[in-house]
């Protein structure tokens, strides 16, 4: 039984309903609510199925934060550094809120990584699953947007430059290259319309978006229900509430509260006004673009679109159509050796290329 | 309860359904062009916006550049920058090589990283991912695909100006 024991036939003869049961009665919500908390667990799900919801947790501080910043900022050059410097130094909690927001932005990449990893090693993005999994790859895709473009709202150094060279790399797409880097820059160089177009790209098509998709994926978890380990384990399905919910709950305490401490202890750096006239600046992306950026380190001219264009591209595409081309019917990793052995090579890759970028 | 059976002849023929419902996707289609276009248009407004030409620029007095000496010069330009007009910082290396003048624009033709040029190497580097330049701007190694982009000089009054888009 879950926490809603008493059952909605009874609350209808009451002579006093309460609120609960006056809802109750136009929506059905109980119902709802205990459906969820009733969900079945197979045997042998544990602390890796927390991490989806850890990431729901995440986006919700994400959204509320990031409503927050709105209150102060200024998507425009003369003001938005001037803006963010605000928040930072003068709002009261500011560098609290900007810090939440900024290393939750990390947090998100970490943990999306690894559910994604979860699903991929567990196979569980085979049949009757696999709209769950190509949503998630849209949304991860979505979460990669959101950071390009929150990258340029502070308006320093680092975000102007980083911004000059990613959006150069829209460039080197293959014959619509230079039309696509004037409509995402909003002109010929990173300016004014660059920065309004990257903010409401980052706090209104961004979020609608991910809300739909976001919503999408959960009805499609819910309707298909979770898929436990890979090979079969003994023991009865149990219900998500207590048991999988507690531990929802431990990862969130540890994870939630990790990043808080981190935004209360190291404040979020802002450093000098973009300034397009620097050449003592050396523009680094953020960490989870490193391995890319080491990447492009590699490439000989002739090869440029393929480091920054088709390499990442392919990589979308391939993981969005993963349950399509690996079609084996085990979910078991040695049964489907080819495709574990590509992830692994690119894992590395991507691992050591980060680690050099870190270094450098 | 017995069902409800209406013995009246059916006034939806399947001609009617078939004319009204072709009628609703042609008004469905047209509101959403009715946005789309707009829209659309809003958003390829920068293809649409001419690019303009920079003005002369007086950026270093003649007699501060010596023969084969480059400098780094940085110096203000007025622009258009979409809603507002702003003071922009920008830069140019100038050198002089014998009687000839040149500039360049800083910005690496890879991904637009700035160069630096080093004296003692009489190189150009992008410290982005290692594009490196001779002094004549030519490329010499790493991932650009091609040299250093050359933007337009002159001398009138002891001066030399440049011209920067």
């Amino acid at each position: 039984m879950g926490i809603f024991h008493k059952s909605a036939h009874d609350d209808l003869h009451r002579d006093r309903p309460s609120l609960g049961d006056w809802l109750n009665l136009r929506t059905g919500w109980y119902g709802f609510v205990q459906k969820n908390l009733d969900e079945p667990m197979p045997a042998g799900v544990g602390w890796w199925q927390t991490l989806g919801n850890l990431l729901l947790t995440l986006l919700v501080f994400q959204f509320v934060s990031g409503f927050m910043l709105t209150l102060f900022y200024v998507p425009s050059p003369d003001h938005a550094h001037q803006s963010v410097a605000y928040i930072n130094d003068k709002a009261w909690m500011g560098s609290i809120v900007r810090g939440i927001h900024h290393y939750g932005s990390s947090f998100l990449v970490i943990v999306i990584v690894l559910h994604i990893l979860r699903t991929f090693f567990w196979g569980t993005y085979k049949k009757p699953r696999e709209l769950t999994w190509a949503l998630g790859v849209l949304i991860f895709g979505i979460m990669l947007a959101f950071s390009f473009t929150g990258y340029l709202l502070p308006w320093d150094q680092k975000a102007y430059w980083a911004t000059v060279v990613g959006t150069r790399m829209v460039e080197t797409v293959p014959v619509i290259g230079p039309m696509l880097l004037v409509l995402v820059r909003g002109g010929e160089e990173v300016g004014a319309l660059t920065l309004t177009r990257f903010y409401a790209i980052h706090v209104m098509a961004l979020p609608m978006a991910l809300m739909g998709l976001t919503a999408g994926h959960l009805y499609l978890v819910r309707r298909l229900h979770i898929s436990g380990p890979v090979t079969k384990q003994k023991g009865k399905p149990v219900k998500f509430y207590p048991t999988q919910l507690f531990r929802d709950a431990i990862v969130l305490l540890v994870a939630i509260g990790w990043l808080l401490v981190l935004a209360y202890l190291a404040k979020p750096e802002l450093g000098p006004v973009a300034n397009p006239a620097r050449v003592d600046f050396t523009p680094k992306p953020e960490w989870y673009f490193l391995g890319l950026y080491e990447l492009l380190k590699l490439l000989p001219p002739q090869l440029e679109s393929v480091g920054t264009f088709f390499i990442p591209m392919g990589m979308m595409v391939g993981m969005f159509f993963l349950p399509w081309l690996d079609r084996s019917d085990s979910r078991h990793p040695a049964k489907r050796r080819w495709i574990i052995d590509i992830a692994i090579v690119t894992i590395l890759g991507i691992g050591i290329l980060t680690l050099k970028g870190l270094l450098s | 309860m017995e069902p409800h059976y209406n013995h009246e002849p059916d006034p939806e023929t399947p001609t009617r359904r078939k004319v009204m419902g072709g009628l609703i996707g042609l008004i469905n289609a047209g509101l959403a062009a009715a946005i789309a276009i707009p829209a659309l248009a809003f958003l390829l407004d920068p293809l649409h916006q001419k690019r303009s030409v920079g003005d002369w620029i007086a950026v270093l007095d003649e007699s501060a550049l010596a023969e084969g000496e480059t400098k780094y010069v940085t110096f203000e330009m007025l622009v258009d920058d979409g809603y507002m007009k702003s003071v922009r910082n920008a830069s140019v290396y100038v050198s002089r090589k014998g009687s000839r003048l040149v500039a360049y624009d800083p910005s690496c033709p890879h991904l637009g990283c700035h160069v630096e040029y080093k004296k003692k190497r009489d190189r150009y580097i992008c410290p982005c991912h290692g594009g490196v330049f001779d002094s004549d701007g030519e490329r010499v190694s790493g991932p650009p695909p091609r040299g250093l982009t050359k933007v337009p000089t002159r001398t009138e009054g002891g001066r030399i100006w440049v011209r920067k888009a």
